[in-house]
């Protein structure tokens, strides 16, 4: 199965950055029964005092402090410098002010003996873990997190195995900010992911939802606008799938022309939110919600 | 009246007293269903339920009697395999709606989603707004009536059973095609429709089974002696 939610506030709407962290746990947890076997969410739009957000993770255990020894080593190699650090068991999370390209520092950083990189962004970052999303914010302390938008993802896993590299949501490296979760499975996920090699992209896991975030990626770089990326997506990827994607520019959904996964959508004058099953919205809602439920082949995209 | 408060209550604890309650012949309210799932679920004799708000997936499903209410919307398969009874939604109805129901009648207030009707064996379905792709997707028997227009893919490989549309029809499924409304069935759906509150006198387009996918003559020999 899998449940995705998503949520934006609209600008002008708030004086301060929303909780976003805290409404995606409340959305994924009502989901639960959807996935217990990881969770995680991308936060955006943060008010960052540095370039960049830097997520690292690494399978290292009691060695995970040289591992972040070195992720930070390689950070000033590439020419950034470290503004703050901190980490949560095996997850580093740095800020740091970097000037040059994006794409060489991931090069320098997944060239690091124990970094997995997990995201990069200008004002955004990846949070994931195995468990339910109680359990991942008791251990990562995701509802203390604001910003302007995020998405998020529960898994009960189908097509590849069940760890954290595997968790959504999947950062689109190398490409700052663009992320995706996926209820779903791509059918010409092999092929696609050849075809992108071939093009030079570096894929970091076997699952086929880091397919999307890489085509979309792919297409934004290219002058897509994301409404243009996902509309493509409908056409180009094979299989069943509703994703979220998340950009620093917004988010937005794209369902695939069987109609084959769950998307409730609700749009009211100060926020958009968006999720499997329409239960997750009354944890941010308190009343009724006029929800509309997206049919095949429908991309929709909001900018914040 | 009695009312249940769901936000009180786990699920099974509400299916477990609506049962023991309609057997008491009580007319039951539930209050704050918050779109859980299952909700009233394998209830076999007739009573009143009203629900006050939305309700998740499957729910008023495996029912046969019971009259229910709700007041909003729903998730996938609301009223899934109704054997009789009527089950009225005012909202939006999520997608499967009715999925193998084999009797009795589904009310949809506003539109329904996609697979309405999905492999329907009986009863009546009607949605006051549209309907979504692949309505009527390989359904038995029975009737769809939907006031609005539906997305593509209509009656896609029903074998029986006929699907009315209001509005616009997407394009026909697999093996479906349009035939001719008579004039009493034209003034029987009116009648129907009418009962349900809605109005208007729509000049319903029928959608039926081409039966070009029937092999019937190719049956096995055990199967032959059963048609």
């Amino acid at each position: 199965m899998c449940g995705i939610s998503g949520i934006m506030y609209k600008k002008g709407s708030a004086a301060c950055l929303a909780p976003i962290g805290r409404d995606l746990v409340g959305m994924l947890d009502s989901l639960a029964h959807r996935g217990r076997d990881s969770t995680g969410v991308v936060v955006a739009g943060q008010d960052v005092d540095a370039d960049l957000i830097i997520r690292v993770w690494t399978d290292a255990g009691e060695r995970a402090a040289d591992v972040f020894s070195r992720a930070e080593d390689a950070v000033a190699r590439a020419g950034g410098v470290v503004t703050s650090r901190a980490t949560w068991g095996e997850c580093l999370r740095l800020a740091a002010n970097y000037e040059g390209e994006v794409p060489l520092l991931a090069e320098t950083l997944i060239e690091t003996e124990g970094v997995e990189l997990h995201s990069i962004g200008r004002a955004s970052e990846v949070v994931k873990d195995v468990g339910t999303a109680t359990a991942m914010d008791g251990r990562h302390g995701v509802s203390h997190l604001r910003g302007t938008h995020g998405i998020g993802h529960v898994r009960m896993a189908t097509e590849s195995k069940v760890d954290v590299s595997h968790a959504h949501p999947f950062w689109a490296y190398p490409f700052p900010d663009v992320a995706v979760v996926h209820n779903g499975q791509l059918t010409n996920y092999h092929k696609l992911k050849r075809h992108y090699e071939d093009l030079g992209h570096h894929f970091q896991t076997h699952n086929d939802s880091e397919l999307i975030a890489v085509y979309l990626a792919d297409k934004l770089a290219a002058g897509d606008s994301l409404e243009e990326a996902a509309c493509g997506s409908l056409d180009d990827l094979d299989g069943t799938f509703t994703y979220l994607v998340s950009t620093q520019a917004g988010m937005g959904y794209a369902k695939d022309r069987w109609s084959a996964k769950p998307l409730v959508a609700v749009e009211t004058d100060n926020i958009v939110a968006l999720a499997s099953e329409e239960v997750a919205l009354h944890s941010v809602f308190s009343e009724e919600v006029d929800r509309v439920e997206p049919q095949q082949s429908e991309v929709m995209t909001w900018s914040v | 009246m009695v009312s249940l408060d769901a936000a009180e209550l786990t699920t099974r604890q509400i299916n477990t007293l609506l049962k023991k309650l309609a057997e008491d012949g009580e007319v039951i309210e539930v209050e704050n269903p918050r779109a859980r799932h299952n909700m009233a679920v394998g209830i076999l004799r007739p009573c009143d339920i009203h629900i006050r708000g939305s309700v998740g997936y499957y729910s008023a499903s495996l029912l046969d009697g019971p009259s229910i209410t709700i007041d909003g919307n729903s998730g996938w398969a609301l009223g899934e395999n109704l054997m009789s009874g009527k089950i009225v939604l005012t909202g939006d109805a999520g997608a499967s709606v009715a999925a193998s129901m084999r009797g009795g009648e589904v009310f949809v207030g506003r539109n329904a989603g996609a697979r309405a009707g999905i492999s329907m064996k009986g009863g009546t379905l009607v949605v006051g707004g549209d309907s979504g792709f692949l309505t009527g997707f390989m359904m038995q028997k029975g009737r769809i009536i939907v006031m609005g227009d539906t997305g593509e893919a209509v009656g896609d490989s029903m074998y029986e059973g006929v699907i009315y549309v209001g509005g616009a029809h997407g394009s026909l499924g697999s093996d479906a095609k349009v035939e001719e409304v008579g004039e009493d069935e034209l003034i029987g759906l009116w009648d129907l429709i009418g009962r349900n509150g809605l109005d208007g006198k729509p000049h319903f387009t029928k959608i039926v089974s081409a039966k070009r996918l029937y092999h019937f003559d190719s049956l096995e020999r055990l199967e032959r002696s059963a048609v």
